[in-house]
């Protein structure tokens, strides 16, 4: 869920930032030593994002009527690991708000810590903690998606009751929460039956690129995210 | 659904050759005025001028450009319905007759305030989407000290996602016309696959463009031509211009304080 442009007061817009950026910025120092190491996983690195903003800019038609679409974060977040996939998001978030005026400028920063980091860290959790259990692979993504998308809108409900804590914080978080239950709860469970649809073909079709990114297969699947690019 | 990018239109319009740094300058510093702007008034002037340079200096179709106003005024109205019914702890003026909802005047206020910041803010945005080419925006921002690995991507990045779109446009047609998106089952089937499909396609891509690459030695850092365009090109005149405007503004953001629309 794109905060808008001129929706938050600059206070928190700064605030958001100064949170966002220091993550990013680690996520940028990853990416530099993986693509130091290997020149070849640049390329792959940015047709994945490039992947990322098509995905989001196909629209399902939803049940409650208002159109949605795929984040494709958790996706990234299980194929690359919560670092990468939150500079990924970062540029995509920018390109979504100068190619399509989503977003914005001044909320970009509040949307990064939403869309890019939350999610992308809670669908990874998720997915690390559901193999551990032993569950399939599908299970995981499912839940990936499904509570990395839940965990975004909170993240966005919490933002705009912080900025807006009208009589209170309390009370202006479940006015928000109220509003974003009724759509989107259906839809983070259609993104999540969307992605898990997505991983089965690919893992039919073309395994062996999940196995390089250690998605699946090789009991060394709890490794590191970075060091599943290094390999690729 | 795939079609409306703002691509095209920042790439050929009337303001497409003036100078980058000046045109983000103005859209960037008006949208700062807008954001801490305390009343209504001033983020609606800037709402209006931002819209008549579109239209009428920029010569960007206004049927076009109100079918892509339309959808932030309208999520707009309705935060502003939102806020004015949820948002209030004040006197009531007007009741509802429905579930005892109230609109109050604290809440009216502010959510004609945010309502007017959102507009204002997002033609600043329109502005900058409009007018200035992605390719320009990368110059100025290597020039605020972006990471290079980021831009790198960014670059590369922008490169595909118009080859990417072009194929999963093909990909969505075909579909369509052999009914994939006739209920919501298939519908998520239909798109399972595209989005499959693409992914494959998409490190298909990777790899062939790092062999594409390497053979014209490629050696870890994307080296590319620029228009050798300065900050120091903006002028005097436009810098003056600009310098004055936001002056203005800010005063006006100043002496109209606190005024909402309704006072009681």
């Amino acid at each position: 869920m794109h905060i808008m442009e001129g929706f938050l007061p600059w206070q928190w817009c700064l605030f958001w930032y100064l949170i966002a950026i220091p993550v990013v910025v680690y996520g940028i120092t990853r990416i530099k030593k993986i693509t130091d190491k290997n020149p070849e996983t640049k390329p792959l690195l940015a047709v994945s994002g490039a992947f990322m903003f098509v995905l989001s800019s196909l629209k399902l038609p939803s049940v409650t009527g208002s159109c949605s679409h795929p984040t494709g974060n958790g996706l990234g977040a299980v194929l690359f690991g919560p670092a990468v996939a939150s500079v990924l998001a970062t540029i995509v978030l920018i390109f979504q708000a100068i190619l399509l005026a989503h977003g914005g400028i001044t909320t970009l920063g509040a949307n990064i810590f939403s869309m890019g980091i939350v999610g992308p860290v809670a669908a990874w959790l998720v997915y690390k903690g559901i193999k551990k259990i032993g569950w399939g692979s599908s299970i995981g993504i499912f839940f990936a998606a499904l509570l990395g998308d839940w965990l975004t809108y909170v993240t966005t409900a919490t933002q705009l009751s912080l900025a807006f804590p009208i009589p209170t914080f309390g009370e202006a978080f479940i006015k928000f929460m109220v509003i974003f239950a009724y759509t989107q709860v259906p839809l983070a469970i259609v993104e999540g039956l969307l992605t898990v649809v997505i991983f089965e073909y690919i893992m039919q079709l073309r395994p062996d690129i999940l196995r390089k990114l250690r998605v699946i297969g090789s009991e060394k699947a709890q490794d590191s995210p970075e060091k599943v690019l290094e390999v690729v | 659904m795939f079609e409306n990018t703002l691509d095209n239109y920042a790439h050929s319009n009337n303001l497409t050759n003036l100078n980058p740094y000046f045109k983000i300058l103005l859209g960037i510093s008006t949208m700062i005025v807008s954001l801490v702007s305390t009343s209504p008034v001033i983020p609606i002037v800037i709402a209006l001028f931002m819209s008549i340079l579109i239209i009428f200096k920029a010569k960007i179709s206004w049927n076009f450009y109100l079918k892509f106003f339309f959808i932030p005024f309208g999520f707009g109205l309705l935060t502003f319905f939102f806020m004015a019914v949820f948002f209030g702890v004040g006197s009531p003026i007007l009741e509802l007759g429905l579930f005892n909802l109230t609109v109050t005047v604290d809440g009216f206020n502010l959510g004609f305030l945010v309502f007017t910041r959102m507009l204002g803010g997002f033609t600043c945005l329109a502005f900058i989407a409009l007018t200035t080419p992605m390719t320009e925006l990368f110059s100025v921002l290597e020039l605020v000290k972006i990471p290079k690995i980021l831009l790198e991507l960014a670059m590369l990045m922008y490169r595909y996602i118009f080859v990417l779109l072009d194929e999963a446009i093909n990909m969505y047609h075909t579909q369509e016309t052999r009914l994939g998106y006739s209920s919501l089952k298939k519908s998520i089937k239909s798109m399972g696959m595209l989005g499959s499909n693409l992914f494959i396609r998409t490190w298909l891509k990777g790899e062939q463009t790092y062999i594409a690459m390497e053979s014209r030695c490629y050696d870890g850092s994307i080296k590319t031509l620029k228009k050798n365009e300065d900050i120091k090109d903006i002028g005097t005149r436009n810098l003056a211009g600009l310098i004055l405007f936001e002056i203005i503004l800010v005063l006006g953001v100043y002496f109209t304080g606190n005024y909402g629309v309704l006072i009681l």
